[in-house]
C-alpha cells in the first residue's frame, strides 16, 4: 500500500497520472466525438435517431453511394484548390507585412496590432462584408477595376462558376494574412540580432541574410502556420455560408461546407458525417507530416 | 475563504435556490416554451406576450431562432428531450416532423375547437399541416409570390401600365424592352438561389406548364426551365439572381434597378418605404392564354411537439394566435392564411391595390410536397437549375438528373 502511494506522489505512478489526466481530456473531449463520428458514417441515421447510438449498420454504402455522387471529385477538387490557393495568398501576404513591420519604424507595432482587426472579426460579418464588395452590378470591387480600365464589364464574383471559388479565397485570404503575420513577427523576433550582425560583417548581402539565415531560423514558425493554415481554411465555413453558399451549382462547393450542407439542410447525418471522416485522414495526414519535419529542426 | 466559510457559502445558496422553487411551485404556474423566427416587429413575438398578459395561469417563454437554425435546432431538442411545447415551422418542413411523430395530432382538438375551424382555412396551407388525413399545425399565415412592376418605367419604355404582362412571351419581351443595361436597369429581379428560395421560386412555373416536382422532367419542367435559362442568357436579370435571395433581389427593383420583381407580399412594408415610384402588382404570367394558374405557397406554421406536458394549455395559446389573424395584415403586413377573414383596407392605396392581387394568387398558391425528405428533393431541384442557367447542362439534362434523384426519394 505504502509502496503504491509513494510510487503515485513521487515515482512512475506519478509520471503515468501526469500523462493520464491530459490523454483523458482529450479522448473525453475529441477523441470520442471523433469515433461517434466515424461511427456514424457506417450507419443510417436521420434526425430522429440522432439521439441513441442504436442504428442499423450499412458498411460501407455510405461511402460508396457518396462516390457515385457527380458533384463529388470536383467538390473535393475545390477544396484543394480552396486549401493550396488561400494557404499560398496568406502565407506570402503575412510574411512579406511581418518583415515589413521588422524594419521597426516609428509606429511599426501599433500599426501591426491595427492590423489584427480582421482576424478579430468574425467570419459572417466579414463575409457579408465581402459579399457587398463583390457584388456584381453595385460592387465596388468592380467599380475599382471598371473605373481604373482592367476590366470592360462587370465580373459576376459570386453568381460566375469561373469566379465563384476564387471570391470565397480572395475574402479568406484578407481574413488570415493578419493571422500569419503576426505568428510570423513573433517567429522574426526570436532569431538573435548577433547572426546579422555577424553575416555583415562577413559581407552577405539582404538576399543572403534572408536565405540563409532569416529562412532557416523560421523552420518550426513556418511550419506551425503552415499546418496552422491548413486547419483553419479547412475549418471555414462562414465565408462560404455568406458569400456563395457553395453556389453556383457547386462551384465553390467545398467539403467542410457540404458536410454540413448534407447534415442540416438535407438532413442526411450520415452522409455528412462520412465526409467529416475523409476530411480528418486528410488532415491526420497532414499532422504526420508535420511533426514529422519539425522533429528533426534544431531550436536556437 | 477557509474551508468551513466556504461550506456555509455553499449551503446557503442550497437554500435559497430551494427557496426559489418552493415559491414557484406554490404560484402553480405552468410555463409554455414558444420557438419561432418572428423579430420584434412581427406577429409572433408579440401574441406570445399578449398571450402571457392575458392568462395568469400560464407564463410564456419565447425564444427566438434564426430561420436558417429552426429545423436543425427543433431536431436537436426533440432528440434530446429538450423540444419546446410549441414551434413555428416553415411549411415544406412540417411533414419531416409530423410524419414522424414528433408533432402532436391535433385533429380532435380542432374538431372540438371554437376558434380554429378546419373550413376556414385555404387548402394551400391546410395541406401542408396534413399528414395521413391528420392535422398536425396551424398554419400561421401564408404567402405567395406573384410579379411587381414599376409602372413608370413601363409608361417611358412605351408599355402601358394597366396590361402588365399575361403569358411568359409577353414577360420575356416586357423585360427586354425594359432591360437598359446603360443606366443599370434589368428587366425583371428574381432569385435562383441555392437554396430553398430557388425550389419556391421556380415550382410555380413548372406547375403553370402542367409539370410538379414528381414530374420535373417532363415538358412543362423543360419549358419552364428553358424559360429561366432564356431571361438568364440575354441577360434581363442580373447574374447574381444565381446567388442572391428574394429580399436582396427585391431590393433592386425599389431602388430602381430592375423594372419587375417576382416575389411576395412580405415585401409591401419596406417598399412602400423605400420604393419612390409607381409599383403595382399582377398575378404571375402563365405560359400561354388560358394556361392554369399556379403560384407557390409560403410562411409558417404553428405546431406542438408530442413531447409537450401541457397540450391543452400549448393549443389555447394557438386558439389564441389564431383569433388575432384578422389583425395581422394592418399590424404586421403579413397574411392570414384565412379565407373567411376579409381585410380591412390599409388606407394605403397601393398596399391595398397589391393585397388584392395576392389574395387572387393565393386561390392558386400551392404546398411544396408535403414529404418527409422534401429538403432532398428540393436540393435536387435547386441543383437543375443552378447546373442550367450556368450552362453546365441543357435544362433537359439537368432536369433528367433532378428527376432521377427525386425518383430515387419518392422510391
Amino acid at each position: 500500500m505504502r509502496k503504491i502511494i509513494s510510487s503515485l506522489t513521487d515515482g512512475r505512478g506519478f509520471d503515468i497520472g501526469l500523462v493520464a489526466l491530459p490523454l483523458g481530456f482529450l479522448f473525453l473531449m475529441s477523441g470520442l466525438p471523433l469515433l461517434y463520428n466515424v461511427l456514424m458514417s457506417f450507419q443510417e441515421v436521420d434526425m430522429f435517431s440522432l439521439g441513441s447510438f442504436v442504428r442499423p449498420f450499412v458498411g460501407f454504402s455510405n461511402y460508396v453511394a457518396l462516390f457515385s455522387e457527380p458533384e463529388t471529385w470536383p467538390i473535393f477538387a475545390n477544396t484543394a484548390i480552396f486549401v493550396t490557393a488561400s494557404i499560398a495568398g496568406q502565407f506570402a501576404l503575412g510574411f512579406g507585412l511581418a518583415l515589413f513591420f521588422w524594419v521597426n519604424f516609428p509606429g511599426a507595432s501599433w500599426l501591426r496590432g491595427l492590423f489584427l482587426v480582421s482576424w478579430v472579426m468574425p467570419g459572417l460579418v466579414v463575409g457579408a462584408v465581402w459579399n457587398w464588395m463583390l457584388s456584381g452590378d453595385f460592387g465596388v470591387i468592380n467599380f475599382l477595376l471598371r473605373e481604373s480600365g482592367i476590366i470592360s464589364g462587370n465580373i459576376f464574383w459570386r453568381s460566375d462558376p469561373s469566379y465563384a471559388l476564387w471570391a470565397v479565397i480572395l475574402a479568406n485570404i484578407w481574413l488570415g494574412t493578419s493571422f500569419n503575420m503576426i505568428l510570423l513577427s513573433v517567429g522574426l523576433s526570436s532569431i538573435p540580432d548577433d547572426l546579422f550582425e555577424a553575416a555583415e560583417l562577413d559581407g552577405a548581402n539582404v538576399w543572403q541574410r534572408f536565405y540563409t539565415i532569416t529562412l532557416p531560423m523560421m523552420r518550426s514558425s513556418i511550419g506551425a502556420i503552415v499546418s496552422l493554415g491548413l486547419i483553419f481554411t479547412l475549418q471555414q465555413f462562414d465565408l462560404f455560408a455568406a458569400i456563395t453558399s457553395g453556389g453556383p451549382n457547386n462551384a465553390s462547393n467545398v467539403a467542410q461546407y457540404w458536410a454540413w450542407d448534407l447534415s442540416f439542410r438535407q438532413y442526411d447525418f450520415a452522409r455528412g458525417a462520412t465526409i467529416s471522416v475523409i476530411m480528418i485522414v486528410f488532415v491526420m495526414f497532414a499532422s504526420v507530416v508535420y511533426v514529422r519535419s519539425t522533429k528533426q529542426e534544431v531550436r536556437g | 475563504m477557509s474551508i468551513r466559510k466556504f461550506l456555509m457559502a455553499g449551503a446557503l445558496a442550497l437554500v435559497s435556490t430551494s427557496a426559489l422553487t418552493v415559491n414557484a411551485q406554490a404560484a402553480d404556474e405552468v410555463t409554455i416554451r414558444i420557438w419561432s423566427l418572428d423579430k420584434p416587429e412581427q406577429p409572433a413575438l408579440n401574441l406570445a406576450r399578449e398571450f402571457d398578459e392575458k392568462e395568469p395561469g400560464i407564463k410564456v417563454e419565447y425564444r427566438l431562432i434564426q430561420f436558417d437554425d429552426v429545423v436543425s435546432e427543433a431536431m436537436r431538442a426533440f432528440s434530446t428531450g429538450q423540444a419546446p411545447d410549441i414551434i413555428a415551422i416553415d411549411n415544406p418542413d412540417h411533414a419531416v416532423f409530423a410524419s414522424r411523430g414528433a408533432f402532436l395530432d391535433l385533429t380532435d382538438m380542432i374538431a372540438k375547437s371554437t376558434v380554429i375551424k378546419k373550413e376556414n382555412y385555404f387548402q394551400g396551407p391546410l395541406n401542408s399541416v396534413t399528414w395521413k388525413d391528420k392535422l398536425y399545425g396551424v398554419p400561421k399565415a401564408t404567402n405567395t409570390i406573384a410579379l411587381y412592376y414599376n409602372a413608370d418605367m413601363f409608361k417611358a419604355k412605351g408599355l402601358d401600365p394597366d396590361k402588365p404582362p399575361q403569358t411568359w412571351d409577353e414577360l420575356l419581351a416586357a423585360a427586354r424592352t425594359l432591360n437598359d443595361p446603360a443606366k443599370n436597369v434589368y428587366g425583371l429581379a428574381f432569385s435562383a438561389k441555392a437554396g430553398e428560395e430557388g425550389t419556391f421560386q421556380f415550382l410555380p412555373w413548372v406547375q403553370m406548364a402542367g409539370g410538379s416536382y414528381q414530374t420535373i422532367n417532363s415538358a412543362g419542367g423543360v419549358k419552364a426551365l428553358t424559360a429561366w435559362k432564356t431571361i438568364m442568357d440575354e441577360k434581363l436579370a442580373s447574374p447574381d439572381s444565381l446567388t442572391r435571395g428574394q429580399w436582396d433581389s427585391t431590393g433592386t427593383f425599389n431602388s430602381g434597378n430592375a423594372a419587375m420583381a417576382i416575389s411576395g407580399p412580405w415585401e409591401l412594408n419596406r417598399m412602400t418605404q423605400e420604393a419612390k415610384f409607381d409599383w403595382r402588382v399582377a398575378l404571375l404570367p402563365v405560359p400561354e392564354p388560358g394556361a392554369q394558374r399556379s403560384s407557390a405557397m409560403g410562411d409558417f406554421n404553428w405546431a406542438i411537439f408530442s413531447s409537450t406536458k401541457h397540450p391543452a394549455e400549448a393549443f389555447k395559446a394557438i386558439e389564441y394566435f389564431a383569433s388575432q389573424d384578422d389583425k395581422m395584415f394592418a399590424k404586421y403586413g403579413q397574411l392570414p392564411a384565412r379565407s373567411d377573414i376579409t381585410l380591412p383596407p390599409t388606407g394605403d392605396a397601393k398596399k391595398d391595390a397589391a393585397l388584392k392581387v395576392f389574395q387572387e394568387q393565393l386561390k392558386y398558391a400551392k404546398a411544396r410536397g408535403p414529404h418527409p425528405q422534401w429538403p432532398k428533393i428540393s436540393k435536387a431541384i435547386q441543383d437543375a437549375i443552378q447546373a442550367a442557367l450556368t450552362g453546365q447542362m441543357s435544362p433537359k439534362d439537368a432536369l433528367d438528373q433532378a428527376a432521377k434523384k427525386i425518383n430515387a426519394v419518392l422510391g
